[in-house]
């Protein structure tokens, strides 16, 4: 019988975690400086590693140990929001961090790499648990799990799991090839595809709303619920990754990945248990049963946008077609807005309807329940006193949950106004909340797969985002459709408005 | 105000009331004020005990835990003596719109007033939300009509770091458990981060492979005798030690230096095998040395302030089986 450590206690400590080595690929890159390594130094600070853990990053540029560590020592400053810096505990972090030049095509590399891993196992006590780490090119991924297949590096003497970031595949197709190579050094509980938005509080939070509380989960359904809209809005533009995004698109970039996990999230069924296959099949299981739209149905329930040139607060802003890397005549989707129905009996008949975009007037995050209005109007008053009650849950940037509900306004007569009952993240916990990527990388060193992907949700949503994907890219779009810095083209509101719905300005 | 020297909770409520009203007023045209409560937390605090300082930490407190606040202050009189006001205590989140308040309630009171306390304060709690009552001084503790008082609350939490005598505190605080009140001490809040890291250390297989052979266990601390945090710890940790089959030989000792009162160092040794040794020790700082299997690593232990020990407890409404094992263990250890 394996010995259990027996100084745990739950009640007052954070999860436990276990001795691992975590193996970036493209450890310097931008998503490396700014989100992993300020993650683990923050998890290091916060006393949750183990102390031998170690990092060896991986990329082309030739470097020493010691200037990788000069290099993120200047990262995790820069780039370490919401905390203090202390020397001390990144000199011992630094410790065990390592690299290695090597380029992921080059299968010698991955020889190498298993030689120094079982290095670090025995001068850092990992126990030979490796968590590799993705954060390469997407074309790399393919040659990556190749090498590692190719070199056995995917199996060891402890447990060896494989992180990726988006986008997982750019359809279908792709998907299914990128599984099929990942799969053939790690099983697919060993794979971990991160989404950063289930690693957002909020998200968290809506199962603790929804699962934790015996109130609002018999209004869950098509009797109560008007309609749901999910909004996730961007100011910025491309920001330089205009030839990138120009082959991605709102819809791609968005819709396909965090909007319909988001959506997943709100209108699934309660798991048994919240243990990772339970939630994750629930989660499974509604992305199957959002209906496929036939190519015919697609124009009529969907709006593709893209932004063009405006002037916002006393500046020019440029259009997409005017940004660095972006051909003249891209037909790219800078917005996507669709409307979902659930082909199930608990959301029959319920749009859903999720929108994303590039320049709108300001960056939210929000998902919107609208209730049914109450079936009979006794107050005689205008259209505020018939305001139908709405939920948002506010996922950035101040995360919270608010209730709009009617009530009377004080005085004589009996007049009606929408009043607001606010639950503020922030605020109601002062305790700074982990970022998304602390979260996401404890539970993938934990082995806690709850927050992440798995691929036949994958293949799900690309099946329901392919059928859309494929009638737009046989359409040519009168684009630019939106001047930057509105909520998107005029199509958008027509879209709900044959429904009699409107879009709610977060 | 009710008359000279009572209180009349009625009045109370109907202040707070109106305190209500007014911070609506004030809020008109903007955002208004949103009102937050969790729980009922009732501070039992020595007139002499620094009042600016209670108030700062309750203010810290309450955006984590909203809650009505009920601070008596109890000076030393013969005289049955009550006194009351009621306050907010609001903020402004960080990019927010909207003020956040929370009810505050200071009652002034002498000690022969003690025995009517309980019925002030009892119809002043919020209906629903647990009790949490914060006696800040021993002499409190040790008042005949406490028990009283305590009564009222689901959880009692106090620091037997302030009593002279830690063996003392320890039995005291077990008798109290006995008597079937939910407590907590803070002398055991203060060794979270501490057991936290020794638990941490073992999560490593190889660690934990040599914790059964573990054959001493060392504490040091910064004070002429053992505190109870001392006690508790050595208690946890032959408690834990105790269900893998290894019973170490314990040894205490007192450090050289600023009595401060805080451990210095817990060292679990092998005999005969120096690289099992894992250790915490307290560095410069706010710093702490962990050394396990040849490694050094560093992590943060920083002396724990009033609001950081009482966040911890508030977090925790209900009983926490590893303190009363380790408090009946630490009786017995002291």
């Amino acid at each position: 019988m394996s010995l259990e450590n027996p100084f745990q206690d739950p009640l007052r400590f954070e999860r436990r975690v276990p001795e691992c080595a975590m193996v970036i690929f493209g450890a310097n890159g931008d998503l490396t400086k700014r989100k992993l390594l300020p993650a683990l130094y923050r998890l290091a600070y916060e006393r949750r590693l183990d102390a031998g853990f170690a990092v060896l990053g991986i990329s082309r540029t030739a470097m020493s140990d010691d200037q990788f560590r000069e290099k993120m020592h200047d990262a995790v400053k820069e780039f370490l929001e919401d905390s203090p810096f202390d020397e001390d505990v990144w000199n011992a972090f630094a410790q065990g961090l390592v690299y290695m030049a090597g380029n992921f095509d080059d299968a010698a590399m991955y020889p190498a790499l298993d030689a120094r891993l079982k290095e670090i196992q025995s001068n850092r006590h990992t126990g030979g648990n490796v968590l590799f780490y993705l954060s390469a090119q997407p074309s790399q991924y393919i040659p990556i799990a190749q090498g590692l297949a190719a070199a056995n590096v995917g199996k060891g003497d402890g447990w060896r799991r494989i992180v990726i970031e988006k986008p997982f595949g750019h359809d279908l197709a792709s998907a299914r090839k990128l599984s099929a190579e990942l799969h053939s050094a790690f099983e697919e509980s060993e794979v971990y595809r991160i989404d950063h938005y289930l690693g957002k509080e909020t998200v968290q939070n809506i199962l603790a709303f929804r699962f934790g509380n015996g109130i609002f989960e018999p209004l869950w359904n098509r009797r109560y619920v008007n309609h749901v809209q999910i909004t996730a809005a961007e100011s910025i533009g491309v920001e330089g990754r205009g030839s990138y995004y120009q082959e991605a698109g709102a819809l791609r970039d968005m819709i396909q990945n965090h909007l319909s996990q988001v959506m997943a999230t709100i209108a699934m069924e309660p798991s048994a248990t919240f243990r990772p296959t339970s939630v994750r099949d629930e989660r499974s299981k509604l992305l199957r049963s959002i209906r496929v739209m036939k190519p015919d149905e697609v124009l009529q329930n969907t709006v593709s946008g893209q932004y063009g040139p405006a002037r916002i607060g006393g500046q020019d802003v440029p259009g997409f077609r005017q940004e660095p890397g972006v051909k003249p005549d891209a037909q790219t989707d800078t917005y996507a807005a669709v409307t979902f129905f659930v082909d199930n009996w608990r959301w029959a008949g319920v749009p859903f309807y999720l929108r994303s975009g590039k320049r709108l007037p300001k960056r939210v995050s929000e998902i919107a329940i609208q209730f049914n209005a109450a079936p009979l109007e006794i107050f005689n008053g205008d259209e505020t006193t018939t305001a139908p009650n709405l939920l948002i849950l506010r996922i950035q940037p101040e995360e919270g949950i608010s209730l709009k509900f009617l009530s009377k306004r004080p005085g004589a007569g009996m007049q009606l106004r929408p009043v607001s009952m606010d639950f503020n993240y922030g605020s109601s916990f002062g305790e700074r909340s982990p970022s998304a990527y602390e979260t996401l990388l404890l539970d993938a060193i934990i082995g806690d797969a709850t927050l992440y992907t798995r691929q036949d949700m994958v293949e799900a949503s690309w099946t329901v985002v392919d059928a859309i994907q494929h009638v737009w890219d046989e359409t040519k779009f009168d684009f630019p459709n939106y001047a930057a810095g509105t909520w998107g083209p005029q199509a958008a509101d027509d879209m709900l408005a044959r429904r009699g719905h409107v879009w709610r300005q977060p | 105000m009710a008359a000279a020297g009572t209180v009349s909770p009625d009045r109370i409520l109907h202040d707070m009331a109106e305190l209500w009203v007014s911070l609506g007023k004030q809020g008109e045209g903007q955002a208004g004020v949103l009102r937050a409560c969790s729980m009922t937390l009732v501070v039992a605090a020595d007139e002499s005990d620094d009042a600016q300082s209670i108030g700062e930490t309750i203010a810290a407190l309450m955006p984590e835990h909203p809650s009505r606040a009920i601070v008596i202050r109890l000076r030393v009189e013969d005289q049955r003596d009550l006194d009351a006001r009621v306050f907010a205590q609001c903020w402004m989140p960080f990019g927010h719109r909207q003020q956040i308040c929370c009810e505050q309630i200071e009652i002034t009171a002498s000690d022969a007033s003690l025995p009517d306390l309980a019925a002030v304060v009892l119809p002043l709690t919020v209906p629903d939300l647990p009790v949490i009552l914060w006696c800040r001084s021993p002499r409190l503790f040790h008042l005949e009509n406490f028990p009283r008082l305590a009564a009222i609350a689901h959880k009692v939490v106090l620091d037997s770091a302030q009593f002279p005598d830690p063996a003392a505190a320890l039995e005291e605080l077990s008798r109290a458990l006995a008597a079937g009140h939910t407590l907590a001490d803070l002398a055991w809040t203060r060794l979270t981060r501490w057991r936290e890291l020794i638990a941490q250390i073992f999560e490593n297989r190889a660690q934990l492979a040599n914790l059964p052979l573990v054959t001493d266990i060392s504490i040091s601390y910064r004070a002429a005798a053992a505190p109870t945090t001392a006690y508790y710890l050595a208690a946890w940790l032959n408690q834990g030690l105790d269900k893998i089959g290894a019973h170490p030989r314990m040894h205490f000792a007192s450090e050289a230096g600023e009595p401060s009162g805080r451990l210095s160092l817990v060292e679990l040794r092998v005999e005969g095998k120096p690289a099992a040794t894992a250790s915490i020790a307290l560095a410069e700082g706010p710093a702490a040395e962990l050394r396990v299997g040849g490694l050094l690593s560093k992590a943060l232990l920083p002396a724990l302030t009033d609001y950081s020990l009482m966040r911890e407890e508030l977090s925790i409404p209900g009983r926490d089986p590893a303190f009363e094992n380790a408090l009946a263990a630490a009786v017995k250890l002291a």
